[in-house]
């Protein structure tokens, strides 16, 4: 298998959506300290309430910074994405992040954004699961599909660096480190980030929390 | 210039090419009032002075080799001490670069945020050598903090590697190196969130303006407390060298290629005289990251503004 055949197989292999998840923390404004945030507790969260926690919501915050707007920083540390407006302030979004195979950070650039993507599930696992054989030619885009409803896809210069911003079916694993790669979304989320940057937008993924965690 | 050139063979005569017609070449760094110098270098070069120029962007110890090996004609911010050992090397034994007499005032620290100092009471630098400072800035439950010592081309940044070591926080935090603007994305990212951070960090600069900074406390400069040893004279350099107090009060010089005095004296007496203070580095800094300019369009209005020190450079 060539190189570039062995990271296209990666690639898909990072953005599968199942996986454990582990433990990382939201802030909790009562105690004003940061708390565990574990899957289980995300479950239970996202049923009684019927959305994430207020951390991991869409919310404009203020943001100094010399970036200039349309630019988009993700702290996968905390699970938050900004995307840099006028005025030192920033839309900030929820995310889930990979664990073991988010071990990369960089300044990279959006270079394509699709609506609906289609999903190919890697040979391995079109080989281990009967589920995901049917889709080996690929999963067409829609509701069930795990890259969700918009993807932007990370270059670094002309060249696909595999990595992808992108929606997802699981909306209670936001704020999480889930072992599958890529930086997950809310489908509003990610259609409302899709809306608003543009193709060459620069993206810079800071070097803490889950992108410093060694796998692949 | 011209014979060191022609000498190297083909593949190297390619990249001289531009020497062969009298163009000068300035090194273009990565950090913001590096890039704005040479484009103003650049600018005087071709407008007042009309010589040929190309810019070339390059990291600063690549930039003195070039200079060295004739490739490379103009370095516009040389950094002292931090490339100490390589201009040593070539201005006073191979003769093949000279530095302006004039320089800029600069410095060099490790910094915090004030909340982070206050949340985690770190105050001096050797206070991140305690393990339960350190655990404050421990992002990726290693069991180790992080911190961002430089670029990776930067020549601080293997003296910050051996700060690390001489003060006892390379046991304890990860030296993190990566891009200026990926590294200071963290501080914004942290003062938004109210995290700890802790960094490189250097005056002229606009980050002092954009965030309420700190800088850790270090005993004063004393030479018998440094040595340095760098990567080119021994493999060993890093366990060969110490640094165990703050750096010396820094600064910077144009440098040039020594062959300039005598192919193009008139060139070379502008350098001699270029004066850039260190309040046209900040406005540089400030201008190029926080404003979004850039550095060609920054530098072609610096010149506009200041036709009056340009005239006393090129006279």
């Amino acid at each position: 298998m060539s190189l570039v055949r062995k990271i296209f197989a990666a690639s898909l292999a990072l953005c599968m959506l199942v996986g454990t998840a582990a433990a990382s923390e939201i802030f909790d404004p009562q105690t004003k300290t940061w708390v565990r945030y574990d899957p289980s507790r995300a479950i239970r969260y996202y049923q009684a309430h019927g959305g994430v926690p207020a951390d991991f919501r869409r919310q404009v915050v203020n943001f100094r910074t010399a970036e200039k707007p349309g630019t988009i920083i993700i702290d996968g540390n905390r699970h938050f994405l900004y995307f840099v407006l006028p005025g030192f302030q920033a839309i900030r979004y929820g995310i889930g992040v990979g664990r073991e195979g988010f071990g990369w950070a960089g300044i990279v650039n959006v270079g394509r954004k699709v609506e609906w993507p289609t999903w190919t599930p890697p040979a391995e696992m079109v080989a281990r699961d009967p589920k995901a054989a049917k889709y080996a030619g690929g999963m067409p885009g829609g509701p069930d599909n795990p890259l969700g409803a918009r993807a932007l896809y990370l270059f670094e210069g002309n060249l696909d660096t595999i990595y992808r911003i992108h929606g997802t079916t699981e909306p209670w694993s936001i704020g999480l480190d889930i072992s599958s790669g890529c930086i997950r979304m809310n489908n509003d989320d990610v259609i409302d980030l899709y809306n608003r940057v543009e193709v060459g937008a620069k993206v810079i993924v800071l070097m803490q929390g889950a992108a410093l965690y060694r796998g692949v | 210039m011209l014979l060191r050139c022609l000498a190297a063979g083909a593949l190297s005569a390619a990249l001289c090419t531009p020497a062969l017609s009298a163009t000068i070449v300035v090194g273009q760094p990565d950090w913001p009032s590096a890039q704005v110098t040479a484009h103003i270098i650049a600018d005087v070069l071709q407008e007042r002075l009309g010589v040929e120029v190309r810019l070339r962007p390059v990291g600063t110890i690549e930039l003195m080799g070039g200079i060295d090996r004739g490739e490379i004609d103009v370095h516009p911010e040389v950094w002292l001490p931090n490339g100490e050992e390589i201009v040593r090397e070539y201005r006073d034994v191979r003769h093949s670069l000279t530095l302006s007499p004039i320089s800029v005032a600069a410095e060099q620290h490790v910094c915090t945020t004030r909340e982070t100092s206050e949340a985690t009471g770190l105050k001096a630098l050797k206070d991140l050598s305690k393990p339960e400072i350190a655990a404050a800035f421990d992002t990726d439950s290693d069991g180790l903090g992080e911190i961002w010592i430089g670029a990776r081309t930067w020549s601080s940044t293997r003296i910050e590697r051996v700060r690390a070591k001489s003060y006892g926080y390379d046991a304890t935090m990860m030296l993190l190196t990566m891009p200026e603007d990926q590294a200071l994305a963290s501080v914004d990212a942290a003062v938004a969130t109210g995290a700890p951070i802790v960094f490189y960090c250097y005056t002229p600069h606009y980050i002092y303006a954009l965030h309420d900074i700190v800088t850790l406390e270090e005993p004063a400069y004393d030479p018998n407390a440094w040595k340095i040893v760098t990567a080119e004279q021994d493999p060993a350099w890093l366990s060969l060298s110490k640094a165990e107090t703050a750096w010396e009060p820094s600064r910077y010089h144009v440098g040039y290629a020594t062959s300039l005095k005598q192919d193009q004296p008139k060139v070379a007496a502008f350098l001699d005289r270029i004066k850039i203070t260190e309040e046209d580095a900040v406005a540089m800094s400030y201008a190029v990251h926080v404003d979004g300019r850039s550095p060609e369009e920054i530098a072609a209005t610096w010149v506009k503004d200041n036709g009056d020190r340009i005239e006393e450079w090129v006279k």
